[in-house]
């Protein structure tokens, strides 16, 4: 199990940092492997001014100060269409396309066309300086197509059938180089075959160099249309006007009809809630006794009351006279009125609901004809039930 | 200013143009006419303030009855007023309806009645009225509040009255009883008439007898008869103190204590005693004196019917003073407040002695019925601890009663619908005993 987890990090691990070290293809400012800060480096060290850009307009900016500059267009993106380039062509001196796609090409160098895909090393064969020196390049990446009438075009790197990886034109005032070979100038392979000796010789002609990377705000391309430019003019009109309604709506309802008239509310206190208060601290507490005693001291005095004894009555006499009217054991009444003490809520229920047959009974005895006692059960009948 | 449910509907409404067009300047559009429109109708709404306002109001309603309050508006303005309006009454007052159509063309005046049940006893007050006056188009509406206090005043209700004609009976058997019945000292000689079987011989007047022959010679057995006396003095002493304010059944304590002061005072008026009453606490929250008859009852729900209890303990040191204030001669002094436990009534039982040296007291006391029903409940735990709670209040009642026995007093207690008739057959009882 603990192989298999430490696998799963590992590759886990390997695929995000993978991921992470990739950066710009080709960026002067990228040290991973598809990136360029090689030949960038290597360049300023040898003391060309290398400017890295990121927009048309710093471009533009960056150009118009250097004198006959190259600028080095790298569009991995195919972001820009050729239109764009003819305000920068103008200020340059040498103008390097790395693998334009279709977009550039057709508005900037229509006679240049697309032709695929290319691979493997190919050799130096034409008289322009840098490839020469390179003797041979890695052609990995575009080929292209000479279509239109240029006779002063040079096709370098052919790797057959026509297609070519470098292709140069001379342009009014500047030279214009379409070049394919997109893998010779990156850092992982930039040392190999003339790769070094093309990318320098082709970038560093000049003392300033202007390596231009086109971002998304350079697209003149529109994207995707939007949610907003789908819905028609209407909707948002209409929702507008359903907030508002709904606003009036909250106006029209919320709208006081005039002021309240203010009242002094009476107090709302219940009398028994003393007595309530007072049962609940009996519980908390488990006053058993107390309350049981409480409980006794009222059967004791309604008993008394019911067999006409003097209101000074001691418990003994209300016991004797309850035992002989009711004709129950003595030492039963007396332990139910004064001598058992309750040790669990159970026991006190039990007490007390004998403390309430007892009374009931001695009712019953007193006045046999009272209604209260016609509805209830007699003492032993009860006793019974809960034996059984 | 008010809008209506029209204007809200307009406005949405708006969405169909909007979407037929499909254009972006339809919505300010659309939200500016109706603007206009509302502005129009604002506009073209009779003014709420020109209203002139007016009422008619009964000053006076017993608690649970209706009544009507009339509310005049008459248009001084130049446009009519089509609209809506409120007569703003305390909640307790049970207005209804408490909004009114009203459409009121200008120089013409009109009357909104709306019913009153009040739901509490005292002053039960209108502050204002509101009016929404809408325009033509019934779009926007001008609002104004427009003061106009009036007040009702709610008597106690005197539920007990009905148990009145019983006691009146009671009272009239009273009258040509023989002595035997009736001794004491507050009885008064009433007439001499012939012995019949049943008379007790101790009240035959042998003189009146030896006097007392037919015209054929025979021999009269003559015996006195007697009637309670007349022209005694009750004074009841109404609590209007803290403890007042607990309530029973619902009720607050004090005005159980105002319909037994009520059905007392009526039935003692019409026996002929004289009754005064004073509600105190720490100053005299009310007195009535010297009315007798109708006036009296009328004159007591009158004083009743504002007062509330008070936050204060009674003062009872002062409360001697107070019946002192009221008559110098022996008078039955009822005393309306609570007997709960020993401490809360020290008060009290350190100057009834003062009272009962020369007046006959009867002190009545509202007694809780849940509080007898809990201590007889004892079906579980909670109910068994609760009983106790109970028996406690029960004993610690009882024993304040036994203790203002002790000083001479005599204890009246009952559920709050039996104290006033039990209060009343007690008087009875001691008008028959000549104890007034």
């Amino acid at each position: 199990m603990a192989s298999i987890a430490l696998l799963v990090v590992l590759v886990t691990l390997l695929i995000t940092r993978a991921g992470s070290v990739t950066g710009d293809p080709l960026s002067p400012t990228n040290a991973a492997p598809v990136g360029a800060m090689a030949v960038a480096e290597v360049l300023a060290d040898q003391g060309v001014t290398v400017t890295p850009t990121g927009s048309l307009g710093e471009t533009s900016d960056a150009a118009s100060g250097a004198d006959e500059p190259t600028i080095f267009i790298v569009d991995a993106d195919d972001t820009l269409v050729g239109s764009q380039l003819d305000d920068i062509a103008a200020d340059a001196g040498h103008l390097v396309l790395m693998s334009p796609g279709f977009g550039l090409l057709d508005g900037f160098a229509p006679e240049i066309a697309l032709a695929g895909s290319v691979s493997g090393v190919l050799d130096a064969d034409c008289a322009v300086g840098a490839v020469d020196r390179a003797q041979s390049v890695l052609g990995d990446g575009t080929g292209y197509r000479l279509v239109g009438d240029a006779p002063d075009a040079i096709e370098c790197l052919d790797s057959g059938d026509d297609v070519f990886s470098l292709i140069q034109l001379q342009r009014d005032g500047y030279l214009l180089t379409v070049i394919g070979t997109w893998d010779a100038f990156s850092n992982e392979r930039v040392a190999e075959e003339g790769n070094a000796a093309l990318a320098l010789n082709l970038l560093g002609g000049a003392d300033d160099l202007i390596w231009y990377e086109p971002s998304i705000e350079d697209s003149l391309v529109p994207g995707a249309p939007t949610v907003g430019e789908l819905t028609p003019v209407w909707v948002s009109a209409a929702l507008v006007t359903l907030l508002l309604a709904f606003i009036a709506a909250a106006i029209w309802r919320g709208r006081r009809f005039g002021p309240l008239v203010v009242e002094n509310l009476p107090v709302t206190v219940r009398a028994s809630e003393t007595m309530e208060g007072r049962a609940r601290l009996y519980q908390s507490s488990s006053a058993r006794t107390h309350a049981i005693d409480t409980l006794r001291i009222g059967t004791v005095d309604r008993i008394a009351r019911l067999c006409g004894l003097p209101r000074l009555a001691t418990v003994e006499e209300v016991t004797a006279t309850a035992s002989s009217i009711t004709g129950t054991d003595r030492g039963r009444v007396h332990a139910l009125l004064l001598g058992d003490v309750p040790s669990s809520d159970r026991e006190l229920v039990a007490l007390s609901d004998a403390l309430l047959q007892l009374e009931r009974r001695v009712a019953h005895a007193v006045d046999p004809t009272s209604r209260a006692t016609t509805t209830e059960t007699p003492f032993s009948e009860s006793t019974e039930e809960t034996t059984r | 200013m008010a809008i209506s449910g029209w204007f809200v509907a307009l406005l949405g409404f708006g969405v169909v143009p909007i979407i037929l067009t499909g254009s972006e300047w339809m919505l300010p559009a659309w939200v500016g006419f109706v603007l206009v429109l509302a502005a129009v109708d604002l506009a073209l709404a009779g003014s709420p303030r020109a209203l002139n306002l007016s009422r008619d109001l009964p000053a006076r309603v017993r608690l649970g009855e209706t009544v009507q309050s009339t509310l005049y508006l008459r248009n001084d303005g130049r446009r009519g007023v089509r609209g809506q309006v409120r007569d703003a009454w305390q909640p307790s007052a049970g207005a209804h309806p408490t909004r009114q159509d009203i459409d009121l063309p200008a120089g013409e005046r009109r009357a909104i009645i709306t019913q009153l049940t009040p739901v509490r006893r005292g002053e039960r007050r209108a502050a204002h009225v509101t009016v929404r006056s809408f325009g033509p188009l019934r779009i926007a509406a001008r609002q104004a509040t427009i003061a106009e206090p009036g007040a009702i005043r709610v008597l106690p209700p005197f539920n007990s009255r009905k148990h009145l004609p019983s006691r009146l009976a009671k009272l009239r058997e009273l009258d040509g009883r023989t002595s035997v019945m009736i001794r004491g000292q507050g009885t008064e000689f009433d007439s001499l008439r012939e012995y019949v079987r049943g008379d007790d011989v101790r009240s035959i007047d042998w003189r009146a007898t030896a006097r007392a022959t037919d015209p054929s010679g025979a021999q009269k057995l003559m015996v006195r008869t007697w009637r309670p006396e007349r022209d005694r003095r009750v004074v009841i002493v109404i609590d209007s103190g803290r403890t007042s304010a607990a309530r029973i059944a619902g009720e607050p304590r004090i005005d159980t204590a105002f319909e037994s002061a009520l059905l007392l005072a009526a039935l003692a008026t019409r026996a002929g005693d004289r009754v005064d009453l004073v509600i105190y606490d720490r100053l005299v929250r009310g007195r009535v004196q010297g009315a007798s008859g109708p006036e009296l009852l009328s004159r007591m729900v009158n004083t009743m019917a504002p007062i509330d209890p008070q936050l204060y303990e009674l003062d009872w040191a002062a409360v001697p003073g107070l019946v002192r204030s009221v008559t110098s001669h022996h008078a039955l002094v009822v005393l309306a407040t609570s007997i709960d436990t020993a401490g809360s009534s020290r008060g009290l039982l350190s100057v009834l002695p003062q009272l009962t040296q020369r007046h006959t007291v009867v002190v009545s006391s509202v007694t809780d019925p849940s509080v007898l029903d809990a201590s007889r409940e004892r079906g579980s735990r909670d109910e068994v601890y609760r009983a106790a709670a109970a028996e406690r209040a029960l004993l610690d009642s009882a024993r304040v009663s036994a203790a203002i026995r002790q000083l001479g007093a005599e204890v009246v207690t009952g559920a709050p619908a039996d104290l006033p008739p039990t209060l009343a057959d007690r008087y009875i009882a001691l008008k028959a005993a000549g104890r007034l």
